[in-house]
């Protein structure tokens, strides 16, 4: 020991997180959807086809992207197509998707949830209970171990 | 009972189903540690999405799972003081005997009135489908509880009132 030391700050370092083991996120992009055309899906919930709206905006959802932009604005026009398709047609259009877009649909429904604003909470859980009806327990399990986040 | 609760429970108990798959997991930092990843966040491979489950505004479920451990943060409705009063004392009360309650967390997250840790330990020696039940009876009882007190502390006031009010 050369020289005593009364400062502690010596413990505060992280160490291990030079350690080489340590799991690190992917870097680049993926490449994948760039989010859904938003005058498209417009012209599609206008003239009434909300079911292919619904198609449109899953198959397009900006899932690999970093863009915190691209991503809102996709979950914004995604959450509007929910909203106008009526209780009623639910089920109508679940069955017209495939088990790829119901685990997309599910992301968008639990991120629907977190800015709750008058009566689309209500909405969003009709949605999730019918999801689930057809997707059953492995629908959210992707949807909680999914790193690709809507 | 409001047409939104029991799909908002219903929700919140597939959800719980789901993510209460958790299996032993020893800590990656500290040799022949064990402690719950949710809490640690030593890694984010072993986070998994938090998701957020909401009725409306005021009443939200957060649901944190981890690889070994899973984080249940509620918030309960509030209507004005004294149900805010309420909620804060009934919930102090439970959390100071939180070890009674084994699941209970000593500490709301920051945003939520009450936390629940469930870790591997606790799925393995209780059913997964009795801890699920007992977090939904919980949310069931909690709303009714407090507005069951509010009624019962606005009759008491009243005869406080009328007892004191009697003397002029």
């Amino acid at each position: 020991m050369a020289k005593n030391t009364l400062s502690s700050a010596f413990r505060k370092i992280d160490v291990d997180q030079y350690c080489e083991d340590n799991y690190k996120e992917d870097e680049v992009d993926q490449v994948g959807p760039q989010g859904p055309d938003e005058n498209e899906v417009k012209i599609l919930i206008q003239k009434g086809k909300l079911i292919d709206a619904l198609k449109l905006v899953l198959v397009n959802a900006p899932l690999g992207t970093k863009n915190q932009q691209i991503k809102d604005n996709a979950l914004n026009l995604t959450l509007k197509v929910l909203f106008s398709i009526k209780t009623s047609q639910i089920e109508e259009a679940l069955s017209s998707l495939d088990s790829d877009l119901l685990d997309v649909l599910m992301k968008y429904v639990y991120k629907g949830f977190e800015n709750p604003s008058e009566g689309s909470s209500g909405h969003l859980l009709v949605w999730h209970e019918k999801i689930y009806n057809v997707g059953g327990v492995g629908c959210i399990i992707r949807v909680l171990s999914d790193t690709r986040r809507v | 009972m409001s047409a939104t609760l029991k799909p908002y429970l219903t929700a919140v108990r597939h959800t719980l189903t789901a993510a209460m798959c958790l299996d032993n997991f020893s800590s990656q930092v500290v040799e022949r540690h064990n402690k719950p990843e949710v809490e640690v966040r030593s890694s984010k491979e072993l986070l998994l999405t938090p998701v957020v489950i909401s009725r409306n505004e005021k009443e939200k479920v957060l649901i944190e799972t981890s690889v070994n451990s899973v984080r249940i943060s509620i918030s309960v409705k509030q209507a004005d003081e004294i149900e805010k009063i309420l909620c804060k004392k009934f919930m102090r009360f439970m959390m100071m005997r939180a070890e009674n309650f084994i699941v209970l967390r000593r500490k709301p997250i920051e945003g939520y009135d009450i936390s629940f840790l469930i870790t591997n330990f606790h799925t393995e020696q209780m059913y997964k489908h009795k801890l699920v039940d007992f977090v939904i009876h919980f949310m069931e009882e909690i709303d009714k509880e407090i507005s069951e007190m509010k009624l019962a502390v606005n009759a008491r006031a009243r005869i406080v009132a009328e007892e004191f009010l009697k003397r002029f």
